[in-house]
């Protein structure tokens, strides 16, 4: 078994945050800003996408909008788990209340409304 | 049934940026001339109609900025030289004169021509030699990263050869879609860098399905706990960024980020797979979306057209695209401890469609509809279902590999 030696770049030199965003970084802060659009108005970033101009700028605004985008899917979820854990009590103490499919139902529209 | 098929049961595909396979593995052609590299024989023209040979001269950082042109009309002038007419033939000689459209200097355009040394790229080119290196794998258009990577997620870009978004309701699901709602259900994940990186070209399903979404330190988690989904696609660092860990510098080898870094990265996945519980389990590949403007010698072959084209305005070139020819030959290698080493892949052609084609028919065998693109392109490995044709079978050894490579990272 050989040990290859793998050489390390000096981070304090080669790290640069203040370098222009290349067009690919371009591209994918316009796609997050169109997935932005989607989120729920108390999600969204106040960030002009069109003001950034370096990596660091870019970074900062790519975690924003993805941490938006799973923290809404992460309360979408939550809010699923209510519904269908309401539902299921209601069944169990006999009420006519909606079944757990139902609740399910509700609440997806719920989502799709928002959305 | 040949072993190493019999025991895979994961596939793990990273896919770094825009580096061509002359740029990055052509000086292999002088450690084993069956690998299709660098030769005194080739050259470009400058604009002053001098010929410059490649050489093995190229900078990890500070040499390719800006960064070459790769969107459709200038890789349409790369590949055919300038020549726009109707009986043109690609003959690999305009890469220098694209270069030079964006600086007008005639020494610094000259250093598209430039590749890498073996030692300069420890991690690449060792991969390379032990394992499998294809000789003929290929960027799916010859056009910019966004449209290249959709074919890695969904078999075909849709007809797009720019860096447009993708959009939901198309004909053809994602490789992840087609995983998780099979029957039996099968599991798949993207693991981006971090959320400061994030994921690159499928915003779409990180808005709609962000349970696929994992990060890279999940990943390596995910590999030392034996908890590997079915298929596995990796993202670098897209940017540098600070994070809660330190400064963490861009790893995806796009120009003009460190080449080293890239090399660390590819080092630390391999190595993380490797001191899994699952590396008996486990295929790696290893590959580059395209070429990022940078010189390569073999012309990209025509290949089945898509059901889409690209109008004359999308491409920019005056002419629709029908995506009945590939974009320039990128870097690829194929690692698992069931491959002989030094296998090289020759005769046979590959992009990126291939990487669903191929994860499709180990997984879930027919299934419709996908694009012509991916049902026409080959697979890099086969279903262990017989026959199986052992000249196709690159997971060969009747006996697990000990010798396989290690990484001081």
């Amino acid at each position: 078994m050989t040990l290859i030696h793998v050489p390390r770049p000096d981070v304090k030199s080669v790290m640069n945050p203040n370098r222009p965003v290349n067009a690919l970084l371009k591209a994918q802060v316009q796609h997050l800003h169109a997935a932005e659009r989607n989120l729920p108005v108390r999600r969204r970033t106040d960030i002009y996408v069109n003001a950034i101009k370096t990596e660091g700028e870019a970074a900062e605004y790519i975690r924003r909008v993805t941490e938006a985008i799973h923290e809404a899917h992460e309360a979408a979820a939550a809010k699923r788990g209510r519904g269908i854990a309401i539902a299921a009590a209601a069944e169990g103490s006999g009420d006519k209340a909606p079944s757990a499919s139902r609740g399910k139902k509700m609440s997806k529209g719920k989502r799709a409304r928002k959305t | 049934m040949p072993p190493g098929l019999d025991n895979l049961r994961h596939i793990v595909v990273l896919m770094m940026e825009n580096r061509s396979f002359d740029h990055m593995l052509g000086s292999l052609t002088a450690v084993d001339p069956r690998i299709d590299g660098v030769t005194d024989q080739l050259s470009n023209p400058d604009t002053t109609g001098a010929l410059v040979k490649p050489q093995p001269l190229a900078q990890f950082q500070g040499q390719l900025d800006p960064d070459p042109d790769h969107h459709f009309p200038a890789v349409d002038l790369q590949i055919f030289g300038g020549d726009t007419s109707p009986t043109r033939v690609a003959n690999m000689q305009g890469f220098v004169k694209s270069y030079f459209n964006q600086q007008q200097d005639v020494g610094h355009s000259q250093k598209i021509m430039y590749y890498f040394t073996e030692q300069q790229l420890p991690v690449l080119t060792t991969l390379a030699l032990e394992f499998a290196v294809f000789n003929r794998w290929f960027a799916s258009i010859p056009g910019p990263t966004i449209c290249n990577r959709a074919f890695a997620h969904y078999g075909t870009s849709f007809g797009r050869v720019d860096m447009n978004l993708l959009y939901l309701n198309e004909p053809f699901k994602s490789i992840y879609d087609r995983l998780i709602n099979a029957n039996p259900k099968h599991t798949a994940k993207l693991y981006y860098y971090d959320t400061t990186s994030s994921t690159m070209e499928i915003t779409n399903l990180l808005e709609t399905q962000s349970e696929l979404f994992g990060t890279y330190p999940q990943f390596l988690t995910d590999c030392s706990t034996g908890n590997l989904p079915d298929y596995s696609f990796i993202e670098p660092n897209f940017n540098d960024h600070d994070s809660d860990s330190g400064e963490e510098v861009a790893s995806d080898q796009h120009p003009d980020h460190n080449i080293q870094a890239g090399e660390l990265f590819i080092a630390s996945v391999y190595k993380a797979i490797k001191a899994s519980p699952l590396w008996p389990n486990t295929a790696l590949l290893v590959v580059y979306d395209e070429h990022g403007g940078i010189y390569d010698h073999v012309v990209p072959p025509a290949c089945t057209p898509d059901q889409f084209t690209a109008s004359a305005n999308d491409t920019g070139t005056g002419q629709p695209f029908a995506f009945d020819r590939l974009g320039v030959r990128v870097p690829a290698i194929l690692i698992s401890p069931w491959i002989p080493k030094g296998t090289v892949v020759d005769g046979r052609v590959f992009d990126h469609a291939s990487i669903p084609a191929t994860i499709t028919k180990f997984f879930l065998g027919d299934y419709w509809p996908r694009s012509p693109r991916e049902t026409s392109a080959d697979v890099f490995i086969e279903p262990n279902v017989a026959p199986v044709d052992p000249t196709r079978n690159l997971l060969s050894l009747a006996g697990m590999r000990d010798d396989c490579p290690d990484f001081d990272v």
